[in-house]
């Protein structure tokens, strides 16, 4: 018996049966999924619950907020298994800093507090209680040195303990954490209605989208036009994810998944639009790429599809600029040794091969000096998806 | 439609340091090449001992020299070494260093950058000497470099997913470099089917620091097999003198044995496989003389193994890379013993012989039972166990358990097993040879023990 995958965007959902993938913009004035059953009940119908598998970005996914003892461990530890596990990272705190930090304004999901090894003592003190006093968040997860638990478990109400995720030879110990974020996602969607009345036609439990991304990986170059190591990129409307092969970076993070995952939380072509602007616009290189595209700097505020598709291939430089060596942050990218970037999302529905094609080459040749460029692929049917879900 | 891996290929090669790569070009030079650029046809048709020295320098020039001091001194194997950015696939670095060394005369790499000078110039220099090359790097994704070399005419590949990760690399991801050499092993497969086959070696000295024989032949053999899956018909197993006479004929003996029964078990009973032998790798003497002892003494062991090549070191080790000249000097020295040593008997040492085809075999049972669907897999969820464990591996993915120290003999015996799957009665064995003096801390003696030949 086959079975029917279905992936629920925040834009339009996807469903995937035998290979072939149907698309359907989704109608906002009905719930998720009397939306569905309108447009595809006689598929839906066809299949047992246990043999229907879905996946979600529609709910925005978890929120986090990381508390960390160091830069080198701890927080690029926890980042790392957030991010794989379909986490978006509202912010990291260094603690020996943390009475200077700001306090996020949104409430968060869950927090993350990690620090030492466990033969290492005394920690965390009362400027953590001090600075979670002014957080408002719903979980509080403790992944830190096991000689600091009693201080949490005995100040902090609900706090959830879990192994530490360094190990005493500094390596990375990321299934504990992996499993609660996970579920906790799922707990999550529980919470959220509309997503919750899914389980009417899946036993399966639902996932995050980025998460079944990010498990797709290993297959994606048995099946498409693509050599390791690659990256692909998802340019949505808020946010942009990148998935990375680990043989881009040169950290000490060795993780079940031979891919890592990294979100550039205000980078998207519509609700972060501004935000995207903005950063093109204090990009030296923008204005070089505006006039190689033929537009002027007027087309960023305008609301054409022309601007969409400008937009779009801006997003593209951006991204590859963020993770290019000239621009230190929490992941820089090796990308002379990029053998391909596949690109999926809405934009694969916007701009042609030839234009992605474009804009990759006038990175690699205004950025990296290069006269060659990986080759690009757009998942134009969105396909990726499928082969983590199954 | 072409296969999935020629299209994979043709993105690899689509690359900025990369001329056009001419794939019906490259495939008609290997059909029509001479069958003395293949190691494995030297292989069949020798009945001698193979010389390979090592060496490599930057620039064409230099490396032609070389090859001619070499064949000067009647060498059988001519290396071709790679120098360190081409093996962490820097391409622009080496770029830049080779036009300096160009241009100044002076080596600004430690070996050929190949990939820069690409394989329409290095062929010629490789068809001009009509000799087997071997490709020695040390490089966990060789894809581009053994498609360049190949290519060019050389025609056996070193190294593999463990050999040239733990030893060489800190945090490359071991599961990447297990497909990259997946690829490698593919394109040797697919090219044997044209000519001669190419010869795949695994390189056994591994950290070359005080390596217990059952690891390193496991990890052989396990090379070994992912490369036979592959259809590679023409394999070297290897291993380095280790300092005990004993141990060493007692690692070939069972290295051969091994090696031949498990690539039968696995259906490859057609596929040959050689045995190297690779001289002393670890620290060497600064005093010259005693270096031509040591590898005079290693010459003699190799002849007693039955190897059928040799990887020789020069009286220089100590001082940094050889001249050419005394990279020659080695090379006709060693030829010289070796003409001396015709008709060795055969000697070993069976309770020893049985311990170590236990300890392999043990560990290679628990390797196998591992749950995974493929053999590559199952080797890496077997390294992430410490059921193999490199001592002295760099690598963050080595368990770094497993401790070893020389007995009064100088065998290497393994004091500590991690997680190394040996039955008791095996660890028993070893520990009952290990004697420390009274008093004697575990960290001097191993201290002295990496420091022997000194």
């Amino acid at each position: 018996m086959s079975k029917l995958f279905i992936d629920i965007g925040s834009t339009y959902f996807k469903v995937a049966q035998d290979g072939k993938i149907d698309q359907y913009f989704r109608d906002f004035n009905k719930n998720i999924l009397d939306d569905l059953n309108s447009k595809c009940s006689d598929i839906i119908s066809g299949y047992k619950k246990e043999d229907i598998n879905i996946c979600s970005s529609a709910n925005g996914g978890l929120s986090t907020l990381i508390i960390g003892l160091t830069n080198s461990f701890s927080l690029t530890y926890a980042i790392n298994i957030a991010f794989n596990s379909g986490i978006n990272i509202i912010d990291t705190v260094l603690y020996p800093k943390i009475e200077s930090e700001p306090v996020p304004s949104e409430e968060i999901d869950v927090v993350i507090v990690v620090g030492g090894i466990d033969s290492v003592e005394k920690i965390f003190d009362e400027k953590l209680l001090n600075y979670l006093e002014k957080v408002n968040y719903q979980n509080i997860v403790y992944v830190g040195s096991a000689k600091n638990r009693g201080f949490l478990e005995e100040n902090l109400e609900n706090v959830v303990v879990l192994e530490n995720i360094i190990s005493d030879k500094l390596k990375i110990q990321e299934d504990a954490l992996k499993g609660y974020l996970t579920d906790l996602y799922q707990a999550d969607i529980v919470g959220k209605e509309d997503i919750k009345q899914l389980y009417e036609i899946t036993s399966n439990q639902i996932f995050s989208t980025p998460y079944i991304v990010n498990r797709s990986l290993p297959k994606i170059n048995e099946r498409l036009d693509v050599a390791d190591p690659f990256i692909v990129v998802d340019i949505g409307g808020a946010t942009t994810d990148i998935h990375y092969s680990r043989d881009l970076v040169n950290d000490n993070i060795i993780s079940e998944s031979g891919y890592d995952r990294l979100v550039f939380k205000k980078l998207g072509v519509y609700k972060s639009r501004d935000s995207l602007v903005h950063t093109a616009k204090n990009n030296e290189f923008v204005f070089e790429l505006l006039e190689h595209l033929n537009v002027t700097e007027n087309i960023l505020e305008e609301q054409s599809e022309k601007a969409t598709r400008t937009l779009m291939q801006l997003a593209i430089f951006l991204v590859l600029y963020k993770v290019s060596k000239h621009h230190g942050q929490y992941v820089e990218l090796n990308l002379d040794i990029l053998n391909s970037i596949v690109l999926t999302g809405g934009i694969t529905k916007v701009l042609t091969q030839e234009e992605v094609d474009d804009i990759v080459l006038f990175f690699y040749k205004k950025i990296l000096q290069f006269h060659h460029a990986p080759t690009t692929l757009l998942d134009s049917n969105y396909e990726i998806w499928t082969y983590g879900i199954q | 439609m072409s296969s999935l891996l020629q299209r994979e290929r043709e993105i690899i090669v689509k690359n900025e340091y990369i001329d056009r790569f001419d794939f019906d070009e490259v495939e008609d030079f290997i059909k029509g090449a001479s069958k003395d650029l293949f190691i494995s046809h030297k292989f069949k048709t020798s009945s001698e001992m193979l010389v390979q020295p090592r060496g490599g320098f930057p620039t064409y020039d230099k490396v032609f020299q070389l090859y001619k001091e070499f064949k000067d001194a009647n060498v059988d194997v001519l290396p071709l070494t790679i120098d360190s950015n081409t093996r962490l696939n820097d391409y622009a670095s080496a770029k830049k260093m080779l036009a300096l060394s160009e241009e100044n005369d002076v080596d600004m790499l430690n070996g050929y950058p190949l990939v820069n000078h690409g394989y329409r110039t290095t062929r010629k220099m490789i068809t001009h000497y009509n000799t087997p090359v071997s490709l020695r790097h040390g490089t966990p994704d060789a894809r581009l470099l053994v498609e360049t070399a190949l290519a060019s005419g050389i025609f056996e590949i070193e190294g593999g997913p463990i050999t040239y990760l733990l030893p060489y690399s800190k945090n490359f991801p071991m599961d990447k470099a297990f497909l990259y050499w997946k690829y490698v092993e593919r394109v040797c497969a697919k090219y044997s089917e044209l000519n001669e086959p190419i010869n795949r070696e695994s390189f056994g000295p591994l950290s070359a620091t005080l390596q217990a024989p059952a690891i390193v032949i496991v990890i052989q053999i396990l090379e070994m097999l992912l490369s036979l899956e592959e259809g590679v018909k023409s394999f070297s197993v290897s291993f380095s003198q280790t300092g005990s006479m004993l141990q060493d004929i007692v690692s070939s003996n069972v290295i051969k044995k091994l090696s031949r029964k498990y690539a039968d078990q696995f259906g490859h009973n057609d596929a040959t496989i050689n045995l190297v032998y690779h001289q002393w790798m670890g620290a060497f003497p600064y005093n010259k003389e005693y270096s031509d002892s040591l590898i005079n003494t290693s010459t003699v062991i190799a002849a007693m193994v039955g190897a059928d090549k040799i990887i020789t070191k020069t009286r220089n080790e100590a001082f940094g890379i050889p001249t050419k000249e005394a990279n020659a000097l080695a090379v006709a020295n060693v030829k010289y013993t070796l003409g001396m040593l015709k008709g060795v008997p055969q000697v070993s040492d069976e309770e020893e012989e049985e311990n170590l085809t236990n300890e392999v075999d043990e560990i290679l049972e628990a390797v196998f039972n591992d749950k995974a669907d493929t053999l590559w897999r199952k080797v890496f969820n077997s390294i992430k166990k410490g059921y193999i464990d490199i001592p002295f591996s760099p690598h963050i993915i080595n368990a770094n358990e497993v401790i070893t120290i020389r007995d009064p003999e100088s065998n290497i015996r393994i004091l500590k097993k991690g997680n190394l799957p040996i039955s008791d009665k095996s660890f028993a064995f070893e520990q009952s040879k290990i004697k420390l003096a009274e008093g004697e801390r575990v960290v001097d003696k191993i201290i002295k023990d990496i420091g022997i030949m000194l």
